[in-house]
């Protein structure tokens, strides 16, 4: 079945630089999905660690363009995670530092930098743009951003690693893409052995996500979900004592005050849940950006941002959270019964 | 830098950190992202070793190297960004293989913990030995694609890399490429023999012409019908003693004829095909190949379409759509100018060496393997196909060598922090499981394979071997070396105290040329065989049999019992003795060893790792045969089922997820592929590419 055929991008066949530089991504998921990323401009809105491991590998890919939008400084804790920005521009806008890093990945993406706040940002700035990640905002900013791209019908994303710790968000409102399924076919005449062979048959699926207000008014005491939380482990409720920890301080842990930061950490879980649910070991590891849990969350979000953009393979609806002391990975689907 | 950094880490993890040293295998797509996780996170001393250098279809994903930076050492520029990104560690980089015996031991022994980023299965298992040996933790790690996979090797607490037999890889006998060619990597394959006897490192057993000593085509039935007809076309053709056609020397010839593409093309595609067709034996249950004459296909424009030299320039044409045969034609000649031209200006004794990202020799590897399976009507492939096929290509992407660096340098956290038991191996995946799970972690350590062929307290292996027809230069160039891993074996036959294979030079030159039955070597003996680089001693318990046509000279199996069920079913096949074009499996190495140059064999990996490209290929029906003897063979042999107890119960998975036992063999897909003239990997299916809610049992 060949579907999106009248949506494919004609007569914008990728040059032979681009044939050479991709073979190995188009080798995985095709011409097609390499075709549409060309087109596709991402705005990244927060550029920490995990923002640089992001705009990193959108750029790889190959995507039109990127615009970073961040109006903090960078500083000495950017540099445990944020290798975008060199050392020299410590004082400098975080988005302007990173500029050059970035465009030296790949020139063939168009790479702009805007040093004004998230929070001045109207409608029609973010409906310039076919996906948007906004990371390192409050929920109230997250909030506002995610209405603003649903009514202009434009992809979000949100993202966060603290310490090792970190998860994404994903709003796609109404999505559809292409999944490749494998089958096994009989190919034997009747009177053989049976022999079989796999086929891949594309199909179009559609999904349905809702807004980042369905994580915020998640209960997370709920007895159905206390019930889930032994076989999940207990990252979703890490995620919500550092939102209220950024809500309450309009900021994240710092490593400066880390034994004070520790203590309030302790003192948001038992007000918002049981201390049993989340063991105090998982403050330890909350500060700055750690490198490779950046790069992990990073990652998957700039995977998932690709799968949208080339609408090839399912999406993961709609939370993505990564728990660093098993290294597990896992979605939960908050909001969608 | 976070170490550097009071308060980020815990204090205990940040004393670990800085007093920390660690060696990284590969700058590759993996290695590039743990190099930057490493110097970000402050670890003060690392070393990094790569002998690669860096290639335009790297900067997709391998990001601390640039444009400007194609062609200079991976290891070298790797060190060189990442210092950018921390200038206060300290990188020592090594532009050399990790297999030299500068590393010994003592160079291990030196770290705190290894990482390897590497991406093929030699270097891998030396890495195993070596880190087994020193007892240093080593954390392995491969990509393929979407799927990834981390995991702990620490002696005596976990299982090593060579615990669970990886999967055998597939060949092809040397009959099938010469004579009966039934898939398009058959065609591949021949046509790559073709360029290196006209252009490349000329090798024996990488004949292109028609195999007369196919034992099928000499049946009894042969000789009451198609005998005097063999003579008589035998008058025709010189033969050698091999049972060749003597082409006397296919590349003077091609030289003397000038490079006339319509001369050669009527050799290759006319007149051998025509002394095919009167092997008539081979022709009885299959479809014969039609003869293609130059002047013929020049005319045939079977899609329509006017071949021109600009119709070819269009990029996405030339690289994504089936050639017609005239376009065919015309790239052949094409190529056959540009190849000769350079060939030519190379002093005596040179040759080429076929790239597949050099364009002529890539686009004439695609054109001869298209007129052959136009020929033999199997089904023809796209550059951009021939080209996975031929240079073993496995597709990556930077996202998911990102996740799996950044597992390995938490886990990295862990070792540090003694907290092996929560090291257990990761496995990265496009699709979530059941449980919903991205990046699943296993329950429990799996424990040692108390069989192992390397990690076990008395090493030994049974290895079925047609004793009569192998030689002993075969027995360790084949199989110690490049089956077993060995890098410079010594081989003792016990009983009668004869030193049968000597790691110095000329010692034991004399029996070299030797069948291992000549040596006293047959059935039920026990040969001790040792390599002291690797510390590693291994008893091969010799079983005879006898080949069949297409059947490989040996096969190693872990145990007696695996002999026995596997029956006859060989996992690597190699063609009859004689005139050895065998196909024996391939060392991926970009980073790898020096054993391809010892390798003169049609060398096809099967790797489950390419099976995307496999699936997407299946346009005309051929691939799909393909897919089903590949499948075919893994119920076979599949040794990944036949995995160790784990260390508590319960280390059975789902079937959903079991499938993630088969990544162990995955490779970091970058550079998966060694260009080297002589190799091929073909693609294998792989379950575990396929949907996890979607798996089907193959049996």
């Amino acid at each position: 079945m060949d579907v999106d055929k009248n949506e494919s991008v004609n007569g914008v066949e990728l040059t032979e630089a681009e044939n050479e530089l991709y073979d190995r991504q188009i080798r995985l998921w095709g011409l097609e999905s390499q075709k549409r990323l060309r087109t596709a401009k991402i705005l990244v809105a927060g550029l920490g660690g995990i923002g640089a491991e992001v705009t990193k590998n959108i750029i790889l890919s190959g995507v039109h363009s990127v615009k970073l939008l961040d109006e903090n400084i960078v500083t000495e804790e950017d540099f445990c995670a944020q290798f975008l920005a060199p050392r020299a521009a410590i004082g400098k806008n975080r988005a302007e530092a990173s500029i050059e890093r970035a465009r030296s990945l790949n020139p063939m993406v168009e790479i702009s930098a805007d040093i004004e706040s998230l929070s001045t940002k109207e409608a029609d700035y973010f409906a310039n743009f076919d996906v948007v990640v906004v990371i390192g905002a409050s929920n109230s900013e997250l909030l506002r951003v995610n209405n603003i791209c649903r009514e202009k019908q434009v992809k979000f994303f949100a993202g966060d690693v603290w310490g090792m710790f970190g998860y994404c968000f994903a709003d796609l409102q109404e999505h559809s893409f292409v999944e490749d399924v494998a089958k096994h076919k009989v190919i034997s005449k009747p009177n053989e052995k049976v022999k079989t062979e796999l086929v891949t048959a594309s199909i179009q699926r559609t999904l349905n996500f809702p807004s980042f207000g369905a994580v915020v008014d998640f209960d997370i005491n709920s007895p159905a979900y206390q019930k889930k939380l032994k076989r999940t482990g207990p990252a979703l409720i890490l995620l919500r004592v550092l939102q209220e920890f950024r809500e309450a301080f309009n900021r994240d842990p710092c490593y400066k005050t880390r034994d004070a930061d520790i203590s309030e950490l302790k003192r948001i879980r038992n007000e918002i849940t049981s201390a049993s649910s989340l063991s105090d070991e998982y403050f330890e590891n909350v500060f700055a950006q750690v490198s490779p849990a950046a790069a992990v969350v990073g990652g998957v979000l700039a995977q998932e941002i690709i799968k949208v953009v080339s609408k090839k393979e399912a999406p993961h609806c709609n939370v993505f959270l990564f728990d660093p002391d098993t290294c597990c990975g896992f979605v939960e689907t908050i909001g969608l019964n | 830098m976070a170490a550097a950094l009071n308060g980020v880490f815990p204090s205990t993890l940040q004393e670990n950190v800085q007093k920390s040293k660690i060696l990284v295998v590969g700058a590759g797509g993996i290695g590039c992202e743990i190099l930057k996780n490493l110097v970000l996170s402050g670890f003060p001393d690392i070393e990094i070793i790569d002998l690669d250098t860096i290639d335009l279809s790297n900067l997709n994903r391998q990001f601390l190297f640039h444009r400007e930076h194609v062609g200079k050492s991976k290891a070298q520029v790797a060190r060189e960004s990442a210092l950018q990104f921390n200038p206060d560690v300290n990188i020592k980089a090594y532009h050399d293989s990790i297999l030299s015996t500068d590393y010994g031991v003592s160079f291990f022994k030196k770290f705190d913990i290894v990482l390897n980023a590497l991406d093929n299965r030699a270097a891998r298992n030396h890495v195993n030995r070596m880190c087994l040996h020193a007892e240093v933790p080593l954390i392995e790690s491969g990509t393929a694609g979407y799927n990834g996979q981390v995991e702990l090797i620490k002696k005596g607490l976990t299982q090593c890399y060579e615990c669970t037999p990886k999967a055998k890889q597939k060949t092809f006998p040397g009959c099938t490429i010469r004579n009966t060619p039934s898939e398009p990597i058959h065609c591949i394959v021949w046509a790559k023999h073709l360029f290196n006897q006209l252009f490349g490192e000329s090798v024996e057993d990488e004949d292109i012409s028609p195999d007369m000593a196919d034992p099928e085509a000499n049946t009894v039935d042969a000789e009451e019908k198609g005998e005097s007809e063999d003579k008589e076309v035998a008058k025709t053709i010189p033969e050698t003693e091999t049972g060749n056609v003597a082409r006397v020397n296919t590349r003077q010839w091609a030289k003397d004829s000038s490079y006339d593409a319509a001369t050669l093309f009527n050799k290759f595609f006319f007149d051998d095909i025509n002394y095919l067709l009167s092997m008539a034996n081979l022709w009885k249950e299959r479809k014969a190949p039609t003869p293609l004459k130059w002047d013929n296909v020049l005319l045939k424009q079977d899609n329509g379409e006017g071949v021109t030299a600009e119709g070819l320039k269009d990029t996405t044409k030339h690289y994504h759509k089936v050639w017609s045969l005239a376009e065919c034609a015309t790239v052949f000649a094409d190529c056959l100018k540009k190849l000769s031209a350079s060939f030519l200006k190379l002093d005596d004794g040179e040759s080429l060496v076929w790239d597949k990202d050099d364009q002529p020799a890539m686009d004439f590897v695609a054109a001869c393997a298209n007129i052959r399976a136009y020929i033999f009507e199997i089904g023809r492939k796209s550059r951009f196909e021939v080209k996975s096929m031929a240079g073993n290509i496995i597709p990556a992407i930077a996202t998911t060598n990102a996740i799996t660096a950044g597992v390995v340098v938490l886990q990295t956290f862990k070792v540090l922090q003694g907290q092996l038991d929560k090291c257990k191996s990761v496995y990265m995946r496009l699709r979530q499981n059941p449980r919903q799970q991205l990046l699943v972690p296993e329950k429990f350590l799996t424990a040692p394979n108390p069989n192992c062929i390397v990690c076990s307290s008395e090493p030994a292996v049974h290895i079925r071997i047609d004793t009569k027809r192998m030689r002993i230069k075969d027995f360790r160039d084949e199989v110690l070396i490049k089956t077993l891993n060995m890098v410079n074996p010594d081989v003792v036959e016990p009983n009668k105290g004869i030193v049968v294979i000597s790691s110095e030079e000329g010692e034991t030159e004399c029996n070299e040329e030797k069948l291992m039955s000549e040596m006293g070597i047959v059935d039920g003996v026990v040969l001790k065989c040792d390599d002291f680089f690797q510390n590693y001693e291994l008893e091969v318990i010799v079983i005879h049999f006898d080949a069949e046509r297409d059947e490989a000279l040996f096969e190693v199996a872990s145990d007696s019992s695996q002999i026995k069920q596997k029956g006859s079913e060989p996992a690597v096949k190699e063609s009859n003795g004689k005139q050895p074009t065998k196909s024996t499996e391939e060392d991926d190495s970009a980073d790898g060893p020096s054993t391809s140059k010892k390798s003169r064999a049609t060398e096809v990996v099967e790797d489950d790792d390419d099976d995307l490209c496999l699936i997407e290929d299946d346009e005309d029906g051929n691939a799909e045969e393909k897919v089903v003897a590949a499948t075919d063979k893994l119920s076979v042999s599949s040794p990944v089922k036949e995995s160790p107890p784990p260390l508590q119960g319960g280390g059975k998975r789902k079937p959903s997820e079991t499938i993630d036992d088969d990544i162990t063999e995955i490779k970091d897909s970058d550079d998966e592929e060694d260009d080297g003239p002589t190799q091929i990997k073909r693609m294998r299916t792989d379950i575990s590419n396929v949907s996890s809610n979607e798996v089907i049992n193959i049996d």
